[in-house]
């Protein structure tokens, strides 16, 4: 079966790709964030006051990402 | 306490400040747009918006003010990721739920909702460096030591 074929014997909602793709960047990122916090507070446990908020920086512009991904269900569904 | 706690605070203060700001804006907007489902978009939309920002902030507060539990240990991570979990959840509920809704100005909510987070990004990037944070932290000891007296 040839590419073509394949892609058309798809079914369902498209926007369900998307809504993967909207979730998986950030999980990913999420992930790195937080592993990296722990082995940072690992080495060095007096900077974790700093390495909280660090984390909380990143976490935040990473899940902003996930929430505008999903948040394009309105404007792509109407 | 550990010294992140006055930045998430902060952050959490100015963030309802700035979203309370965006839904008088979109408010106004969507109301010229699209009258009264445009109005009601716009709260919903920034309330979405601010509400699941402020748990990233608040459940990492919670987690850290929390005495019971020291910091980075599994208890905070099960708070802190647990309450992301829990948050995309019930995002992604509420999107299908008011997706098609009637009232639901599709728009007038989106263009809130990127207003409020792109908003919040900028108030925490502020907030975080203005914020005068000691780089060392006071450990928390387990036990407190006694003073001896002779």
């Amino acid at each position: 079966m040839d590419a073509t074929s394949i892609v058309a014997a798809i079914n369902g909602n498209i926007a369900t790709v998307g809504y993967g793709l909207a979730a998986i960047g950030p999980a990913i990122g999420v992930g790195i964030v937080v592993g990296k916090t722990i082995e940072s507070v690992a080495r060095q446990p007096e900077l974790q006051g700093r390495l909280t908020t660090l984390m909380y920086i990143g976490i935040a512009f990473t899940e902003a990402l996930a929430l505008i991904g999903i948040a394009t269900y309105y404007i792509f569904t109407n | 306490m550990n010294s992140a706690t006055i930045v998430l605070k902060r952050s959490l203060i100015y963030g309802a400040l700035l979203a309370l700001a965006i839904a008088v804006v979109g408010g106004v907007i969507g109301g010229l747009v699209a009258g009264g489902n445009g109005v009601l978009s716009a709260l919903v939309g920034t309330a979405m918006a601010a509400v699941f920002l402020g748990i990233t902030s608040g459940s990492i507060l919670l987690a850290t003010r929390s005495r019971r539990y020291e910091a980075f240990s599994p208890a905070f991570f099960a708070i802190v990721l647990g309450g992301w979990v829990l948050k995309f959840v019930m995002f992604l509920a509420l999107v299908f739920l008011t997706g098609r809704a009637p009232w639901v100005q599709p728009h007038v909510l989106f263009f809130c909702i990127l207003a409020a987070v792109v908003g919040s990004l900028l108030v925490d990037v502020i907030v975080v460096a203005r914020t005068r944070q000691p780089y060392i932290d006071e450990p928390r000891s387990a036990v407190t030591p006694e003073r001896s007296d002779s």
